[in-house]
């Protein structure tokens, strides 16, 4: 893979685009240059179009896709949201009766044409199936050896198993996640609530006990069972709650304690090398204490 | 649930309307609770998620479920398709009665926002354009990025979808 289209979507190039700069830093250490996809929408979010009408949802996607499939790449993304609801529009666009007739009659309204040409990748995957922990080993400039990582892959990576790329060998028992992070030398043990959800989405906007409830769950398992140094997710919208939900709960008490949380493209970006400010400045826990370990000159790979 | 008749024209409208909205595999279901099980909705009390949800259906409650809020608290995740041992997909079930909700506008105007911000943007997800310019700054990025947020193109490409679906008709956006 040579060029890579880059889905944004819509928190991480508003919210937290440090995560967007990280993905633009490491993609082409690994020889693969990410391309914009000029006015990409909205994936579209679960709760909107797939909420209220299953062919506005597969058009509004197809549409997305087809940006990608003009410039003749695959796409990727850093958003389990976004991953989930593409992975999904494209399998149902190309195997539910009628779909793909259906999805193109709407955009001939708007002259685009879906044609299933472009793969959909999770970052995750792109950096687990195609890019390799091995080339990851060999462009590591600091050794994150003796780092405790606690893993949050997200949901929508790994279910519904049966429309993504690239898949898990056990859904329920994720490793691609835990190859990467330990690609670095950091090291990234087990816990028993590793697959659990992180609260956040609809349950959030919902109703933001019931959210706060299952975050705290989660989070005070990984300080009990493994106290890590930081935090890795796989997906924007668990990093934002990982890194906002730690403040709230402190304050309200019911945690006494906060850990670093990095995207997996800013955990790399750290190891590669690159400007801390840049690829992680943005953030409600602080960072710079770890950040200052992790790129401490004795983990200098010579 | 004390007095519940079991009534062949309701359960036939209320799969033939969840079908029609995207849950057709929803007659495969044996009631096993798989689902409910492994759903983090319903661990937190989103109770009508996954199998009681279904049992409303293929018992034809669909008016007497029409304002449950549970459905609107998925997640998403797919644990649930995950598992099933029958193939139901139980979060397009979910979906597909958010779908027969919507038709009804039986949901929270909360959800009307987002809507209204997908229509006019192209993003569901947005802050003021000042924050983005000051985050996106601070990562060493051009103040706009490359989507629909600042692309008059993309986004009449948007609401020509949008002008043209069901959505149009619930004057949500």
């Amino acid at each position: 893979m040579e060029k890579v289209g880059l889905f944004l979507g819509c928190n991480i190039p508003f919210r937290a685009p440090d995560i967007e700069k990280a993905f633009r830093s490491i993609l082409p250490e690994f020889g693969i240059e990410p391309v914009d996809l000029e006015g990409a929408s909205c994936c579209p979010a679960w709760g909107t179009a797939p909420s209220f009408d299953l062919d506005t949802w597969l058009s509004l996607s197809g549409r997305n896709i087809s940006l990608a499939e003009e410039k003749g790449v695959d796409i990727t993304t850093g958003c389990n949201s976004c991953f989930g609801v593409l992975s999904e529009a494209k399998h149902m666009i190309e195997h539910k009766p009628g779909k793909f007739d259906v999805v193109n009659e709407k955009l001939k309204l708007i002259g685009r044409e879906y044609k299933g040409t472009s793969k959909i990748y999770h970052i995750m995957h792109l950096l687990y199936a195609i890019i390799g922990p091995e080339k990851i080993k060999e462009k590591i400039k600091y050794n994150f050896e003796g780092i405790k990582v606690a893993l949050q892959q997200g949901c929508h990576s790994v279910w519904p198993s049966d429309v993504y790329e690239v898949k898990e060998e056990n859904p329920f028992f994720p490793i691609h996640l835990k190859t990467i992070v330990e690609a670095t030398g950091a090291e990234a043990p087990h816990y028993s609530r590793i697959e659990d959800c992180c609260g956040m989405g609809a349950m959030s906007s919902s109703d933001r006990e019931k959210s706060l409830q299952t975050f705290k769950r989660k989070i005070s398992s990984i300080k009990e069972e493994i106290d890590p140094d930081v935090v890795v997710t796989g997906c924007s919208s668990c990093y934002l709650q990982f890194d906002g939900s730690q403040k709230v709960l402190k304050e309200r008490g019911d945690i006494d304690f906060e850990i670093p949380v990095f995207h997996v493209t800013q955990f790399l970006a750290i190891a590669l090398g690159f400007d801390p400010k840049l690829v992680a400045g943005i953030c409600q826990v602080s960072r710079d204490e770890i950040v200052k370990e992790m790129q401490s000159e004795k983990r200098l790979v010579k | 649930m004390s007095g519940l008749k079991i009534d062949d024209a309701k359960i036939k409208e209320a799969i033939e309307t969840i079908s029609k909205y995207g849950g057709e595999a929803v007659v495969k279901c044996v009631q096993c609770g798989a689902c409910s099980g492994i759903c983090p909705g319903v661990r937190v009390g989103f109770n009508v998620l996954c199998r009681m949800l279904i049992k409303r259906i293929l018992t034809g409650q669909l008016e007497e479920t029409l304002e449950e809020v549970s459905t609107w608290g998925c997640q998403a995740c797919n644990r649930c398709t995950e598992v099933c041992p029958q193939g139901v997909r139980p979060m397009e079930v979910v979906f597909a009665f958010r779908r027969y909700q919507a038709s009804e506008l039986a949901l929270s105007t909360s959800a009307f926002g987002p809507q209204m911000s997908l229509y006019n943007v192209g993003h569901a997800v947005t802050i003021s354009p000042e924050a983005v310019a000051e985050n996106r700054k601070k990562a060493g990025l051009p103040e706009t990025p490359p989507t629909a947020l600042n692309n008059e193109q993309a986004q009449k490409e948007i609401q020509t979808l949008l002008d043209n679906s069901p959505m149009a008709e619930l004057g949500i956006f």
